[in-house]
């Protein structure tokens, strides 16, 4: 930007803005490799015990069968989600049909709406469909909240496709299907990356669907698993094992936001930039 | 050809438009019934059945049923008869057990089910597993008493075997009173109208979307925006990446690190206790503070989705029009407000209209932080309203009024996103397909 | 009902037959809520017995194999709602380890068999239960569940802080009788525990420390100022509000005399189980099985020369010092087959032996269920477990009604309100009354 202003100030101001969220995240990492004395700001001794839940199942339980459950559940709920959402977007891009302004206009209704109020309802269906307390149940519950916004994403990347590329296909004589599945989808790949990666993260974040709808201990996914490590209703739980293992629960997602930070950067917009 | 592209179109929606109905219309239409019934854990969600109990009798006297009335439905008679032999041997009972209770006991009247069953105990051939003697005793018995029947007809036979002398009208209402389901009612709506807790709820979530939207959804947002437009990019980068990331951290963690933030062995207390400052646990100790950090927790996940989208809208912004204000000598106070605050209006109206329908519809944050409390202070109609439904200490699940509840919010969220959508001209993006044969 | 299949479980039981039954092999799972890590053989005794029962098989020559499944949630919230929507999808567990309070509503809703149908509640070791646990897990004349625990609540005093204000041993050691026979009341307690507070035996606003969260406890004091929950004859609810007025002004007194923070409630438990081990508190109320907890969890040695424990004392002359009682049950679900529900009955009967209730009782802290499991030497020999024990014959349970829990919800509500300073304890209970009307409908006489 232009040199005429002062950038220290700035920089300052908005450092104080962060300071909360820097001390948070700052201190999560810190406290999981050393301890502090009670009543203390700062750390005095370094040490790795605890972590020690990662190879010693008696601390806090198997930590790697949840971990997996985790990694099931996101990469369901991904894999559906871009299936689906590459072709539905597609159709309200591209193709002409009967009452797609529609169509568009109730996926933008359904974007905006608060899915969490549905919470019973959806419970009724998984019951009558005996996918209560099943991971099938949870995954495809998740996909469909996430695949409003999935859609909706997919139909901007498409949006951007030039026309002329399907021209050249259809007048080559090729149907609209192959014209699609050749020629349109290697151009929106960077939509997929992104959408991908947005789903993986929703996945990885849910903990309402699976703690209610779906409580049962076979697959317990990371969410709960570190909700009950941190019950305050036992009497000695131990914050800096919670800490250590919500780290670790975190770390995929930091991992993966750093690596498509860009790209995800245009879905948190609420995809309304198409 | 016309046709075969609709129906691609159609195929390719198809998958979109089956989970979208099954997980999405499918609740909304199952919410509206539910919030009409007075469904709950008792009732069950499922078809009930019939079923005469103490329970509801002492109810039914109290209400002007004569104690006559009562102790005929609930008679119970013992009969060791021929009839009650062939009952058994059809209900799979053992021959030889059926036969000895014939033999022994016909014509024999019991007082109670403990003594007949203690009697049938007695016999050599008796099973040893009480189930089978239970059932065989069953056989013998006449009681319409704590069972569940199917259909009001198999009570109302049974109520006839037993009490011939009740009236039929009275029969009925007996049988009409036993069932055990949901019925349809309004006054899941007529409890909210009247309920004093009501416009504390409205209140309460009021102000929570108002003063979270305020002060960070848009006007932080706004702020920071602002701020890193005059940043260069790396450093921009840096702070817009902190600022993402309570929205990508999952909740779990997310709402532990507050608490660790401000519990009373937490940071911010032990911070204030060494500068002399009142220390406590501020999530929960009290009123002013819980709403601060419930208010705080939500809109630090909050402003980054305006920051993002006010960001995007500076850059839109011609940057000739900044460099010609420099050259006029526009200090960057000026900048803001002549330039850029004015085109603004779009963007900040947007966020706040779709940040409103979020903010209102949630609740998992504040359930895993405050609760809602102190008292229910901090409880807002949403998380209210999932208490009602799933999850309350006593576990009486109220289905229908939480259902009630939702259905609200169901009808705000509507109506609202079909007026922004006319608002905010969304056809606008719609571009008509240019392949036309 | 499917009949030939019982049967064919019945023949395979019956004694001495010479039919050599195929091998079986059941998988039985167990639920159990409100379950702290100290309260493991509430699940645990479950498996105890599937290896008895196995071996008393292989005894009588045949072949059994029982595979437990067992899951425990440590809050009620949580595990009330799992077993109501596993209940509604018919895929919950065989056993379930809950409240009594949970019977009318579960039963009324079909998610319940009666387990009086599976067992003879007058053979060993069901016959040695004491018969008011019997009438706890009774609703609508029948059996729904076998007592698994018994305890009481409690006032504890802490010795420290009285003897800070004057109290002599002897006062000290005559205190439960005094609160017993109604002489020493509530308000004498908060007067004793605002002295602490102002000779700074404790700190301000620790003097007294009520249950931190809604639960049966908060009965006691509305049974203090001499309420009554539900009506003998007619089994309704009943809201007496006088005593509900009265124990509302109570705890606002409470506040006001700033022996207890306006913000309370909500306080986490862990916290608060550490200052009472710390001995930070003047006077607070809580389960007999927190000792155990205290004392296994946090390591609290001293126990008996710190704290005094008596009745809840009565809150004026209507009312009376009392203790609720709240025993949980294992009670048999609808799920699963037949045989699998006579298999579950057997497990509970067997779990229910004095020796393996007794692992429960003592490693948790609570009462025994039945007269031959206090002399189990294990029993026997757990000093607290003698004393609290005294409690019972003026402990009640709350009454089995289908709308108990709305009703306790709603009074925590209007509890709530009152301590928070949000409404005058006559606008609580006139809110109260309102809500109750709204919710219960008839089921409630008021007062």
């Amino acid at each position: 930007m232009t040199k005429n202003f002062a950038m220290f100030p700035i920089i300052v101001l908005l450092t104080l803005l962060t300071a909360p969220i820097i001390i948070m995240y700052v201190y999560l990492v810190l406290d999981t490799f050393s301890n502090t004395p009670p009543g203390a700001l700062f750390p005095t001794s370094f040490t790795l015990e605890h972590w020690r839940f990662l190879i010693d199942p008696s601390i806090a339980g198997n930590v790697w069968i949840p971990t997996l459950n985790s990694l099931i559940f996101a990469s369901c709920c991904t894999v559906i989600v871009l299936t689906i959402s590459s072709t539905g977007g597609y159709a309200l891009s591209r193709l002409n049909m009967p009452f797609r302004s529609f169509f568009l206009g109730g996926l933008m209704v359904l974007h905006a709406f608060p899915a969490v109020t549905l919470l019973i309802g959806i419970f009724l269906i998984l019951n009558f469909s005996g996918l209560y307390n099943t991971l099938t149940g949870i995954v495809l519950v998740k996909a469909a909240l996430t695949l409003p916004l999935g859609v909706w994403i997919m139909k901007g990347f498409y949006d951007a496709v030039p026309w002329e590329i399907e021209m050249a296909g259809v007048q080559d004589g090729a149907s609209r299907f192959t014209v699609w599945r050749r020629l349109v989808l290697p151009q929106i790949r960077p939509g997929f990356v992104a959408l991908g990666a947005f789903a993986f993260l929703e996945g990885w974040g849910e903990y309402l669907l699976p703690r209610v709808l779906a409580p049962s201990a076979d697959f317990r996914v990371l969410s709960v698993f570190l909700a009950t490590l941190s019950a305050p209703d036992t009497a000695n739980y131990d914050f800096s094992l919670f800490q250590a293992v919500g780290l670790f629960y975190t770390l995929p997602v930091l991992l993966l936001f750093l690596i498509f930070q860009n790209r995800l950067m245009n879905i948190f917009n609420g995809g309304t930039k198409g | 050809m016309r046709t075969r592209t609709s129906l691609l179109g159609l195929a390719f929606l198809t998958p979109t438009l089956v989970l979208l109905i099954l997980f999405f219309i499918m609740p909304v239409v199952f919410t509206a019934y539910f919030s009409f019934t007075n469904m709950s854990t008792s009732t069950g969600i499922g078809r009930g059945e019939y079923m005469l109990t103490d329970t509801l009798l002492r109810r039914l006297k109290s209400e002007g049923l004569s104690q006559a009335d009562v102790d005929a439905v609930s008679r119970e008679t013992f009969t060791v008869d021929a009839a009650g032999h062939d009952t058994a041997i059809a209900a799979g009972v053992d021959k030889r057990f059926a036969d000895d209770i014939l033999d022994n006991f016909a014509g024999q009247s019991f007082s109670d089910a403990r003594d007949f069953e203690r009697a049938l105990r007695g016999l050599r051939s008796a099973p040893r597993s009480p189930r089978a003697v239970k059932e065989a005793a069953r056989a013998f018995t006449h009681s319409a008493l704590n069972t569940r029947y199917r259909t009001p007809d198999e009570l109302s036979a049974v109520l006839t075997a037993v009490a011939p002398e009740v009236e039929e009208e009275t029969r009925d209402l007996i049988v009409h009173r036993s069932y055990t389901g949901h019925v349809l009612t309004t006054d899941n709506f007529r409890k909210l109208a009247s309920a004093p807790d009501t416009l504390q709820l409205i209140g309460n979530t009021v102000l929570y979307v108002g003063l979270t939207l305020a002060f960070f959804n848009v006007s932080l947002g706004l702020f920071l925006a602002i701020l890193m437009f005059y940043l260069p990019k790396r450093a921009s980068g840096i702070f817009s990446a902190l600022w993402l990331l309570p929205r990508i951290t999952p909740m779990v963690l997310y709402a532990v690190l507050w608490k660790w933030f401000t519990w009373d062995s937490g940071f911010l207390p032990t911070l204030a206790a060494h500068l002399g400052l009142p220390s406590f646990n501020y999530m929960k100790g009290s009123i002013v503070t819980a709403w601060i950090t419930m208010i705080c927790s939500n809109g630090f996940v909050g402003a980054s989705f305006g920051m993002l989208l006010f960001s995007g809208a500076l850059r839109s912004i011609p940057i000739q029009q900044i460099w010609a204000s420099e050259v006029d000598g526009a200090n960057r106070w000026q900048q803001v407000r002549r330039i850029i605050l004015p085109q603004m209006r779009w963007p900040i109206l947007f966020v706040t209209s779709y940040q409103t329908l979020s903010l209102i519809a949630s609740y998992e944050l504040i359930w895993l932080t405050t609760n809602g409390g102190p008292g229910s202070s901090t409880t807002v109609w949403s998380l209210s309203a999932f208490k009602t439904a799933l999850f309350n200490y006593t576990g009486n699940l109220q289905y229908g009024l939480g259902a009630a509840m939702a259905l609200v919010l169901v009808v705000i969220g509507l109506v609202a996103s079909i007026f922004y959508l006319r608002l905010f001209k969304f056809n606008e993006l719609l571009t008509k397909p240019r392949i036309e044969f | 009902m499917t009949n030939t299949k019982l049967l064919a479980a019945a023949a395979v039981i019956l004694a001495g037959t010479t039919v050599t039954a195929a091998a079986e092999e059941y998988t039985i799972t167990v639920w159990a809520g409100g379950t702290n890590p100290t309260e493991n053989y509430r699940l645990d005794n479950i498996e105890l017995a599937a290896d008895l029962l196995e071996r008393e098989a292989a005894i009588n020559g045949e072949e059994l194999t029982i595979n437990i499944e067992k899951q425990s949630w440590s809050g009620w919230d949580d595990f009330r709602q799992a077993v109501t929507l596993a209940g509604e999808a018919g895929n919950g567990p065989n056993i379930l380890v809950a409240g009594h309070d949970d019977i009318p509503t579960w039963s009324k809703s079909g998610l319940l068999r009666p387990i009086g149908d599976y067992i003879y509640t007058d053979t060993y070791p069901l016959s040695q239960i004491y018969p008011n646990l019997w009438d706890v897990v009774t609703y609508n004349g029948q059996i729904w569940g076998v007592p698994q625990d018994a305890e009481a609540r409690v006032m504890y005093w802490s010795i420290p802080g009285l003897k800070a204000i004057g109290w002599s041993d002897a006062e000290i050691a005559d205190l439960p009788a005094k609160v017993k026979s109604g002489e020493f009341t509530l308000y004498d307690m908060l007067d004793a525990v605002k002295k602490m507070q102002d000779e700074g035996a404790v700190a301000a606003g620790d003097g007294f420390a009520p249950r931190p969260s809604n639960g049966g406890d908060y009965w006691q004091f509305y049974q203090s100022f001499g309420g009554e929950i539900a009506d003998e004859e007619s089994g309704k609810l009943v809201l007496d509000k006088q005593a509900m007025q009265d124990f509302y002004t109570f705890f606002a007194d409470a506040v006001d005399d700033g022996v207890v923070s306006s913000t309370y409630l909500g306080l986490p438990w862990d916290t608060w189980h550490g200052s009472v081990v710390e001995g930070k508190y003047g006077v607070w109320h809580g389960g007999s099985w927190h000792y155990a907890q205290w004392t296994r969890q946090n390591g609290m040695t001293d126990f008996f020369d710190k704290v005094q424990y008596t009745l809840i004392p009565a809150g004026n002359e209507n009312g009376r010092a009392n203790s609720i009682t709240h025993p949980l049950a294992y009670l048999l679900t609808a799920q699963g087959s037949e045989d699998e529900a006579e298999i579950a009955a057997e497990l509970i009967a067997r779990a229910s032996s004095p020796e393996l209730n007794a692992f429960h009782a003592v490693k948790s802290g609570h009462l025994a269920i039945g007269e031959d499991e206090v002399n189990v030497p294990l029993y026997a020999n757990d000093r607290w477990l003698s004393e609290a024990s005294a409690f019972l014959p003026d402990a009640n349970a709350t009454p089995n009604n289908v709308n108990v829990g709305i009703f306790q919800n709603d009074m925590f509500a209007g509890l709530e309100s009152v301590w928070t300073g949000t409404a005058t304890p006559e606008q609580a209970v006139n809110d109260l009354e309102a809500k109750l009307h709204a919710d219960v409908g008839d089921d409630l006489i008021v007062r």
